[in-house]
């Protein structure tokens, strides 16, 4: 091992006579630096890592953001590392700041440093603004309308700005393209060569020691510490990383649904002072940030004296905590907000399960929800039909439509007694002499009828010798008011393919229509309302409710 | 020619050199980032869009996605895109038509049934059922859209206006 580090140190040109000493001493005090390296380095592998699933386009990232999430082995807990890995980063920093602040370690001649490791913060505040849009789902998405909103709001070149931001007038693939590249290859090519520069510059200075002790070698002295530090921190990472299981994914970006975005929590001071400031919030968005950017780079060069401009730093600390606090209390005591984010937690969850147990469609994540099954006729239904049809409507003003609807049962059922309160019992035609009377047959005979009706269905389960001894009783009986060729009307409804897709796709075109109620039908004609593929979606599912039971009906889901 | 001279010389070249070719490298990278910053890459329809009968729209606001029938998104292609929503609501003989976006940061603004009136959860502006701005920080009403009835049949042109303004302007 010494022979290959020997051999190695004489290839590089590496000096073997003098050992890195740190004067005064090891400390934990000189830890920060070497944790945020190391942080930083955590967030290039589990990028890298991400970067494999990842797919930066309108309709693809919500669904590879979910698939990292919800499928991938593990992903949560990388995306989880990344995610609040960053929030991490912006925790050292601060520390690192302060420390140096206190420390005089930002005054002649390291002012560069400072200013380099100032310039490295904005860049990772940056890095975090670019990666959330990346998610594509509901708060980054609208998060980064607000920030973009605030950007292009800046005098003369804030238009521009948005343009250049959004690769062009309006959300799209340009826009997570551009996002992409410079949260994985612009600002970590920027953020390595300023790490750098900080890093070799402050070494040349050495550090602006706070001990007094003998000086002790770096290896491995401070290395133990520095070693210390990252696994602590690291550890603390991964226990908060496992206990939020990753990080939050919303529902798929959605423009027409109002969202309550809420910006990342070492942004929320600033979102604070916006509400509290009222009409000048415009103002207070560009102005702050500017102060307080200004205030951190002429440090170094107005405190020069004593520690006076200190005590500014101090009340910019409280005042950032305050607000931070500020906002989240009173979020916190809003029930309506609460209201609100529990539906779109609702919708998160339910948008992830049909993506893992669906997929997500090409068209991308805002029709995630078209691919649960029938879910466009099951929202129609509940917006159109539930109302008069539903179980459960006070206003149900027609049949019951539930699951077994137009079943042998259903059928048996109806045939008895059609007047009855689940079948025509709420409709004006019940209490009318055109009204169907109750068919009273022995029960061999009714069996018959209800098969040769169950037949038209198109059930595949049909029993042909009842169909048929069911169909001569229809002749028999009933053929005063129903027909069972396709087409003709008569008084009743016409009764051939009663029940399929294409009957029920005619009657709530036109329930009025000589072949089905005609004119004592209550029901609305749908065929100006609703599109053929709407109608014929409704038509889909009625069938599927013949065979289906209340339990099918709930593992559908909720709308 | 002297040392410092030749010296002097070989390093104005070398920087011209160096200069000359960094420009060259650079141009076509920043005219190819900036390219779609003067372009309409994300298509928006100009047709009015259908809406269904005008009968159906009633006093209460009644929220209507806006779906283009083709988007053209940079290299994609779309049909029926949601592209954002209005309200609409009867007043008197004739329909009135708001943008769902926030004229404040363009966040989505959601009907209150219980306050009757909107709100933008982003900031918590409100807007009263005629689109006035009623409290928070934007800048203006919500913004009406044109909308016709034709035949009996709603026709609206979908329109985005610029946020964090005073003046109702077109994007």
């Amino acid at each position: 091992m010494k022979r290959v580090l020997g051999f190695l140190r004489e290839r590089v040109a590496a000096s073997t006579t003098t050992p890195l000493e740190i004067s005064g001493g090891a400390s934990f005090a000189y830890v920060f630096g070497k944790v945020l390296v190391f942080l930083l380095v955590v967030q290039a592998a589990t990028g890298a890592a991400l970067a494999a699933f990842y797919s930066p386009s309108s309709t693809d990232a919500w669904a590879s953001v979910a698939y990292i999430q919800d499928q991938a082995a593990w992903g949560w807990l990388v995306r989880g590392l990344h995610f609040h890995g960053g929030s991490a980063i912006v925790v050292i920093a601060g520390l690192h700041l302060v420390q140096t602040a206190l420390a005089g370690a930002h005054k002649k001649p390291r002012e560069l440093v400072w200013w380099l490791g100032v310039l490295l913060l904005v860049l990772v505040l940056a890095w975090a603004v670019t990666g959330l849009v990346l998610r594509w789902d509901q708060l980054g998405y609208w998060s980064n309308r607000v920030e973009v909103g605030i950007a292009a709001g800046t005098p003369v070149v804030g238009e521009t700005i948005q343009k250049l931001a959004l690769g062009g007038n309006d959300y799209g693939n340009l826009t997570l393209t551009r996002f992409y590249a410079l949260h994985v290859i612009v600002l970590p090519a920027l953020v390595t060569v300023l790490v750098v520069a900080h890093i070799v510059i402050a070494r040349r200075h050495g550090i602006t020691s706070i001990r007094t002790g003998a000086a002790s070698p770096r290896w491995p002295d401070q290395a133990i510490r520095d070693a210390m530090a990252m696994a602590i921190v690291f550890a603390i990472l991964l226990g908060f990383v496992v206990q939020q299981h990753g990080t939050s994914l919303e529902a798929p970006a959605d423009p027409t649904r109002a969202f309550d975005a809420r910006p990342l929590w070492y942004f929320r001071w600033l979102f604070e002072l916006r509400e509290l400031s009222g009409s000048a919030e415009q103002l207070v968005a560009m102005a702050v940030p500017a102060i307080v950017g200004g205030y951190l780079i002429a440090l170094p060069i107005v405190d020069r004296r004593g520690k006076r401009w200190l005590g500014g730093l101090a009340g910019l600390c409280a005042i950032v905590i305050g607000l931070t606090v500020m906002s989240f209390a009173r979020d916190a005591s809003d029930d309506e907000l609460a209201k609100r984010q529990d539906e779109a937690a609702m919708r998160a969850g339910r948008a992830r399960a049909i993506a893992r147990n669906y997929g997500v469609p090409a068209t991308g994540g805002q029709d995630i929800w078209s691919m649960a099954p029938m879910w466009k006729a099951r929202t129609l239904y509940a917006q159109r039909c539930a109302s008069c049809h539903d179980e459960d409507s006070k206003d149900r003003k027609g049949p019951v439509i539930a699951p077994g609807f137009m079943n042998r049962a259903w059928i048996g059922a109806f045939l008895r007694a059609p007047s009855s309160d689940p079948f025509w019992g709420r409709t004006k035609l019940a209490k009318t002499e055109a009204a169907m009377a109750a068919v009273d047959v022995e029960p061999q005979k009714l069996e018959q009828l209800v098969e040769a009706i169950y037949a038209q269905t198109g059930a595949r389960d049909v029993d042909v010798a009842k169909r048929d001894a069911g169909r001569k009783l229809i002749d028999e009986i009933c053929s005063d008011c129903h027909s069972l060729a396709e087409g003709v009307s008569a008084t009743g409804p016409n009764l051939a393919g009663l029940g399929t897709r294409s009957h029920f796709t005619s009657f709530v075109s036109n329930p009025k229509s000589g072949v089905h109620m005609g004119d004592s039908s209550e029901m609305p004609r749908f065929d100006d309302e609703l599109t053929i593929v709407e109608r014929d979606a409704i038509a889909e599912y009625l069938v599927w409710l013949r065979t289906a039971t209340p339990v099918d009906l709930r593992a559908l889901g909720p709308l | 020619m002297s040392d410092p001279d030749r010296r002097k010389f070989l390093s104005f070249t070398t920087c011209a050199i160096g200069g000359g070719v960094g420009v060259v490298a650079v141009a076509p990278l920043v005219r190819l980032v900036v390219d779609p910053a003067g372009k309409q890459t994300v298509s928006s329809p100009r047709e009015p869009l259908d809406l269904g009968p005008a009968s159906r729209f009633v006093a209460e606001p009644m929220k209507v996605e806006i779906v283009a029938p083709v988007i053209k998104d940079a290299w994609a292609a779309a049909r029926d895109v949601v592209l954002g929503a209005a309200y609409i609501r009867r007043v008197g003989d004739g329909l009135d038509a708001r943008s769902a976006v926030c004229p404040h940061l363009g966040c989505a603004v959601a009907f209150d049934r219980a306050q009757n009136n909107y709100l933008c959860p982003c900031h918590d502006s409100r807007f009263a059922l005629d689109g006035a701005k009623l409290s928070g920080p934007s800048e203006r009403g919500l913004d009406q859209l044109p909308l016709q009835v034709v035949n009996g049949r709603v026709l609206l042109t979908w329109e985005r206006y610029k946020t964090g303004q005073s003046k109702k302007e077109p994007v």
